[in-house]
């Protein structure tokens, strides 16, 4: 009893340390439902009274808004750019950008958002790294408010998006980013092969997997000393040879290198599976690791670096890679022509395999913009919203933004828009003194993404165009039914899902380059049992059927 | 006496040994650095096929120029020199006066100055409060963002420490009785006998400064305040982050790899330029401290 009345000093201090942390943690734990007031007529500040699908966006008076900038080293941002001078000229919207480089754009993200420091818009966002910020409350509920956004609603209805942004709602049923919107998916990588070779050995494009395998081999006949393929997309990923096994794993129809989940939709049970064991992913495993064994594709594919895999293909050790078009046109045909005497490189449709003609789904979605819930709390927040709608959902505002300004950096006859001359987009014209990315701050990845596919297509070189063209005929698959996770769970699942991958990928590398034989797959899905692998499954259907119930 | 003239065999075998082992530890350690300024001068699609190894292949100067008229980049540069001094000069005024005041033996409340000091190495606010107070104090996007949370290293400041206490106390007594006071002993006395200890100090500072990129990439909201550092990180990272696949990705390889190279000697370059002369204090300004009585 006596010695309670005198606490030393440091008793006191530590205790006064506390209430001030307990005080400060209470802050960040409530005070964010402001949101709550749906009331926005007090917020029109600048806004529109009607705005429109196909409208020009004007505020009534100047308003400026923060951005977070993602400054890439290709076209480091400058004030002087047409870009923000157009902006505000048509809108009275004065963009306040904040500079962010691109290689560390994710974790400024975080501290800003998680200081309370972040700008009004946070653009260039990828699905699912919005969903850490949720929980805080820092970033809008933005389907709560797209009935203001018309461009938006009205392509999303155009293209019937809606399954798609189902699948980015959060337990909720609301999404907190803007996603960019395709009206077609578009197919970004598939196999390069060099076509000279391939006339000399008098073979033909292939256009199945079985095709691409003969020709392989044929090649391999003829330089039984070398591997006819070697690829490369292996580092700063989980999934080695992402590229490839995306564009192998579509032509079975199952989820794989880049775009492997854990979880996937079987339209036949009407129930979600675990991807890495379904038989289709086996027959993929199996495919891939005859191909290595016949020492058609090289093993250290799946571990060097992309430099070393092209340096196999400059220097003629290999014949076909993985490629992208602007990799096609750029980096393999464009230093092949310096290198090799008469080389000719092509990329091909993706191959087709057991699915089908078929794409994945999901793809019609983009990186997207996320908006500070600070937003919401400002008077200009409608105009704000009418804002984002024109800039980058509206065809206007999406034309600006890849093309620039009719007349002065483009001139458009029917639907072909053609560069003024002296303006280069991606080295289209190395001679010209201007560059539309550098100086002009047009095609710029903040703002330019996405549309319809006239306009999507509207920049595509020769190669890309015959590539997406024949994409474009493909059946996209249906994409997976939305069961959002509560938060709960989505601890257990993040628990779970990381040991379920990283076995599942090392294990599908020992099946294909043959350290595993086949018959040890009865082994590796029960090794995947033992890691959880039916519960993670279960947890998933279990939000299926509830998100069901509940949102219909 | 024949063996201190004439090694014995096994000794002159076990020095050969050293010899090559210690060359070959040279070869590797010069070879990464040698390859870069190869690269910097030979042509683009020389180096993507990996023909450049030690000798430029394809020469040429056009990527200097290039880099020599990229006006960001010699922006940032100068960025980096006002932030290495600024920071530099901070940083030494601050930690040769606490260093003084810690070897003090006499100092009463000197163990709880030591504690303050130590406790931040082991303990930080972590990444958003630091950021908060530093946006809070008003000190973003300056100079002082940079210079000022960063101005005390402990580690410097304990090797500092224990050099002060290697000096002799009668030193110190001998220019009191002769008049000073505690500053004119520090400035006249203490600090022209720690000559080594200061310029190794210098020298750690101005390298890590030099070096650094992180406070300046949270701190610093436009471009043209960032150092070279954060240009270079995000010309080479940027060229090789392959996480964010698609269209983006594939628009960055162009960064091309001869002006990676350029960037990353200029950049090493003044470190490089000053070590030599710096490094003759180094050996004893840190031995000096650590090895005691």
């Amino acid at each position: 009893m006596k010695n309670t009345g005198d606490l030393s000093r440091r008793q006191i201090l530590a205790a006064a340390g506390f209430v001030g942390l307990a005080t400060l943690a209470g802050c960040g734990g409530s005070g964010d439902d402001g949101s709550d007031g749906k009331d926005l007529s007090k917020k029109r500040t600048g806004a529109m009274k009607t705005f429109g699908a196909g409208e020009r966006f004007t505020a009534t008076r100047p308003l400026s808004f923060s951005l977070l900038h993602n400054d890439n080293p290709v076209y480091p941002m400058k004030k002087s750019w047409l870009f923000w001078k157009e902006v505000t000229k048509r809108t009275r919207v004065t963009l306040k950008p904040v500079d962010v480089p691109l290689a560390d754009y994710e974790k400024k993200r975080s501290v800003l958002i998680g200081s309370g420091d972040a700008p009004l818009l946070i653009p260039k966002t990828y699905h699912p790294s919005e969903v850490a910020f949720v929980s805080s409350g820092a970033i809008l509920p933005v389907s709560e408010y797209v009935h203001l956004m018309p461009n938006y609603r009205a392509k999303v209805k155009k293209w019937q998006l809606e399954p798609e942004l189902d699948s980015i709602r959060q337990a909720d049923g609301k999404y907190y980013l803007l996603p960019g919107l395709h009206e077609k998916a578009k197919s970004g990588y598939s196999l390069s092969l060099r076509t000279d070779v391939l006339d000399r050995l008098g073979l033909s494009l292939p256009t199945t997997w079985d095709e691409v395998h003969d020709v392989l081999k044929a090649i391999k006949a003829e330089y039984p000393d070398k591997y006819p393929w070697t690829d490369r997309w292996s580092t700063n990923t989980p999934f080695p040879c992402g590229a490839l096994f995306g564009y192998l794993g579509q032509a079975y129809g199952v989820k794989a290198g880049w775009s492997y989940d854990n979880i996937s939709f079987d339209t036949k049970s009407g129930k979600f599976v675990f991807t890495a064991t379904q038989d289709a992913y086996r027959a993929m495993v199996e495919f891939l690791r005859q191909i290595v064994a016949e020492k058609l594709l090289d093993p250290e594919s799946f571990t060097q670096q992309d430099d070393q895999a092209v340096q196999k293909l400059l220097a003629e050790k290999s014949y076909a890679i993985s490629a992208n078009p602007q990799e096609l046109v750029q980096n393999y045909r464009y230093n092949l022509n310096k290198q090799v005497k008469g080389a000719q490189i092509e990329m091909i449709p993706v191959p087709l395999g057991p699915a089908g003609p078929v794409v994945l789904g999901g793809a019609r979605l983009e990186n997207g913009v996320m908006i500070s819930s600070k937003a919401l709390r400002t008077d200009s927040f409608v105009a704000l919203m009418q804002f984002v709608d024109w800039l980058w959902y509206s065809d206007e505002g999406q034309t600006l933004s890849k093309w620039g300004v009719e007349g002065v950096t483009y001139t458009k006859s029917g639907n072909r828009f053609e560069l003024k001359p002296g303006i280069s987009l991606m080295g289209s014209d190395p001679k010209a003194p201007k560059d539309l990315q550098k100086d002009y701050g047009f095609s710029d990845g903040v703002f330019s993404y996405g549309g319809s596919w006239a306009l999507v297509s509207s920049s595509f070189g020769p190669d890309e165009r015959k590539f997406q063209n024949a994409m474009a005929q493909r059946k996209q698959l249906p994409i997976d039914p939305a069961h959002p996770l509560r938060s709960d769970e989505q601890e257990r699942a993040t628990l779970w899902d990381t040991p379920l991958k990283d076995h599942a990928i090392q294990n599908t590398l020992k099946f294909v380059l043959g350290k595993r034989p086949m018959s040890q797959w009865g082994d590796y899905v029960s090794e995947l049992r033992a890691k959880n692998m039916q519960r993670l499954v279960d947890l998933h259907n279990a939000a299926y059927e509830r998100f069901k119930k509940e949102h219909g | 006496m024949v063996s201190v003239h004439r090694p014995s065999r096994g000794y002159r075998v076990f020095q050969g040994i050293n010899g090559v082992l210690l060359t070959l530890v040279v070869v590797l350690t010069l070879y990464p650095f040698l390859n870069i300024v190869a690269r910097s001068f030979s042509g683009e699609h020389q180096i993507r096929a990996g023909q450049v190894t030690l000798w430029p292949k394809g020469f040429n100067l056009t990527t200097y120029k290039v880099v020599f008229h990229d006006s960001m980049f010699w922006r940032n540069y100068g960025n980096t020199v006002l932030y290495t001094v600024v920071s530099t000069v901070i940083a030494m005024f601050l930690t040769t006066c606490y260093a003084y005041v810690l070897s003090k033996k006499h100092l009463r409340g000197r163990t709880a100055l030591v504690g303050v000091a130590v406790f931040t190495m082991f303990f930080t606010g972590g990444l958003i409060p630091n950021y908060v107070l530093v946006t809070h104090l008003g000190l973003k996007n300056s100079v002082w963002a940079i210079a000022l949370p960063n101005a005390i290293s402990v580690f410097n400041l304990l090797v500092m420490k224990a050099f002060f206490e290697s000096l002799p106390t009668e030193l110190e007594e001998a220019a009191q009785i002769d008049g000073l006071s505690t500053y004119g002993t520090l400035l006249k006395v203490v600090l022209p006998l720690s000559k080594a200890v200061v310029a190794t100090m210098a020298l750690f500072y101005s390298v890590s400064f030099w070096n650094s990129w992180f406070s300046a990439f949270l701190y610093m909201d436009r471009a043209e305040l960032m150092p070279v550092t954060v240009y270079l990180r995000n010309i080479i990272l940027g060229a090789t982050g392959g996480s964010n696949a698609g269209a983006a990705q594939a628009q960055l390889t162009q960064v091309g790899a001869n002006i990676q190279a350029v960037t990353i000697v200029l950049t090493a370059l003044p470190i490089l330029c000053v070590y030599p002369f710096v490094q003759r204090y180094f050996v004893s300004g840190v031995m000096l401290g650590a090895v005691k009585g």
